[in-house]
């Protein structure tokens, strides 16, 4: 018979490394046609943090993401990055973009106060335009403004930032310290159907809410969170490295190391939690690692919601699964022989 | 060597091969067509499937003497000078890929899919997907993308008004 269960599993996550520094380093240049060009070492693996890296930059000078070229990934060209590591690089890459870009809109705003006669503090970057606050008919494009920055006073609207997060190294003897300069935090919802009769386990819909600070991109925040529970429902149910007595890998292809396909996969409702760190860009911190960190712990709870039964190896197939199931049914049965004379039926 | 003959993209094209050349490395190294990749090469991740004759085939699979006569179709033969496949259209829109490597792949399999039947159901676009692996994206927005491009291309054929404006 199929039973069905819920489970749910929450989670918090470091955002960055510690122990040893964390530094990642960006260059912004703002060129006399209005655009801008990245220098960031991180590379680009697919996460989209080359666009949020953009979307950055274009935010902090007032631009759109198009105008900026990010330059990436060459370290001939580009400042060194800690790395596509520990779900760091919006947080950490992000904010050495953002200063970077920042330290090119001073130089840029020094310029355009003598224009406009008004005081550096007193302008802003909007709209491809920088411009007097709270009076935007007092604006220059922000192209004309890097012209004369460079040709007329002779200082690029070159700016170089890093970003290193303050952390507190932990006390050998109270363990008290601050090892991470900001965490994530999320919940998710597995409902699943467990066949007790075979052990299988089919995973209807996983429910996900995340706390990634503000998001720089929903829509790649939602593909990282969609494919961390993909990696997280292999984690649970499928992937297993199998070896020999000789420690030998028995399993090293895909034909029989199993991962999800698209018919393993349940409908995923995403859900990006309102919320905003004064310490990330734009408020942002970070999504990578933490989207598969609750999934499994999600699942199982599902399970033991279901049939009853506690696994606690992973993955859960449909053998451990079968083989808790009857344990429990034998434990029971031989609880209850030994009050009753009578035979119970399994 | 064999000599076959076959229409890759819409060319006609006359190959000299070795018996156990596969359709794959035939494309890649003979055709320059590195748009189908080369994966697991036993047929498991999908990563290199192209049209053969409508249908849906592990390239690494197929010999190249097998495709002699036949009619194939790579990534490299959906996009037009002017604009690219409503797949890939949507593929873009939805944020359907991310490192990329089974993109070729997953978006011919959509294509056999969406030639041969273009109003799928969910159930169904799962189904034909089920042979490309993607370690990536959860499959979600692969899955939406294929539905939006469905919805484009009916649209196309309905009427050409009513599929400019859905651009």
């Amino acid at each position: 018979m199929k039973r069905r269960g819920r489970g749910i599993a929450c989670m918090w996550y470091p955002i960055g490394f510690t122990v040893s520094a964390n530094p990642s380093a960006a260059v912004v240049m703002v060129t006399e046609d209005g655009t801008a060009t990245l220098l960031t070492g991180t590379v680009e693996t697919g996460q989209g943090a080359l666009t949020v890296l953009g979307q950055i930059a274009a935010e902090a000078l007032g631009v759109a993401t198009d105008d900026v070229h990010v330059v990436s990934g060459d370290t001939d060209a580009t400042p060194m990055d800690t790395g596509a590591i520990a779900s760091r690089t919006t947080y950490v890459t992000g904010n050495a973009v953002r200063l970077a870009a920042h330290e090119a809109l001073s130089i840029l705003f020094d310029t355009a106060a003598d224009m406009l006669g008004v005081r550096p503090e007193q302008l802003e970057a909007r709209d491809r335009k920088i411009q007097v606050k709270d009076f935007a008919q007092r604006s220059l494009p922000i192209g004309e403004v890097a012209q004369r920055s460079q040709v007329v006073l002779g200082r690029p609207a070159v700016g170089a930032a890093s970003y290193n997060p303050p952390t507190v190294p932990m006390d050998a003897q109270t363990g008290q310290g601050k090892p991470f300069n900001t965490y994530v935090y999320a919940t998710q919802i597995a409902e699943v159907e467990v066949d007790d009769e075979t052990g299988e386990v089919e995973i209807l819909r996983v429910v996900a809410a995340h706390d990634c600070g503000t998001p720089i991109n929903p829509m790649l925040v939602e593909g990282q969170v969609q494919g961390g529970i993909a990696m997280g429902i292999g984690f649970a149910l499928q992937e297993e490295i199998l070896f020999d007595d000789a420690g030998r890998q028995i399993n090293p292809n895909l034909t029989n190391y199993i991962m999800p396909t698209s018919l393993d996969m349940p409908e995923v409702q995403v859900d990006i939690v309102d919320s905003y760190d004064p310490t990330g860009p734009f408020g942002a911190k970070g999504v990578g690692e933490p989207t598969l960190v609750p999934t499994a712990a999600a699942i199982l709870n599902a399970i033991h919601d279901a049939v009853g039964v506690r696994i606690t190896a992973l993955p859960a197939t449909a053998e451990r699964v079968l083989a808790a199931i009857k344990a429990k049914r034998t434990g029971a049965s031989a609880r209850l022989s030994a009050v009753s004379a009578d035979t119970i039926a399994p | 060597m064999s000599e076959i003959t076959l229409v890759v993209n819409g060319e006609q094209r006359a190959l000299s091969v070795a018996a156990e050349t596969t359709l794959l490395e035939l494309l890649r190294a003979q055709c320059n067509l590195t748009g189908a990749k080369l994966g697991c090469d036993v047929g498991d991740c999908g990563a290199c499937t192209v049209i053969v004759d409508g249908e849906a085939v592990n390239a690494c699979l197929m010999l190249a003497v097998q495709a002699d006569g036949r009619n194939v179709v790579t990534i490299e033969g959906l996009a037009g000078r002017a604009r690219l496949h409503p797949l890939q259209e949507a593929f873009e829109a939805c944020g359907s890929l991310q490192c990329g490597f089974c993109g070729p792949g997953m978006i011919l399999s959509a294509k056999a899919l969406l030639d041969a039947a273009p109003d799928p159901s969910a159930a169904e676009i799962r189904d034909a997907l089920a042979g490309n692996l993607c370690r990536c994206t959860g499959y979600t927005k692969l899955i939406e993308a294929v539905q939006a491009a469905g919805e484009t291309i009916r649209a196309a054929a309905t009427g050409p008004r009513r599929a400019a404006g859905q651009e």
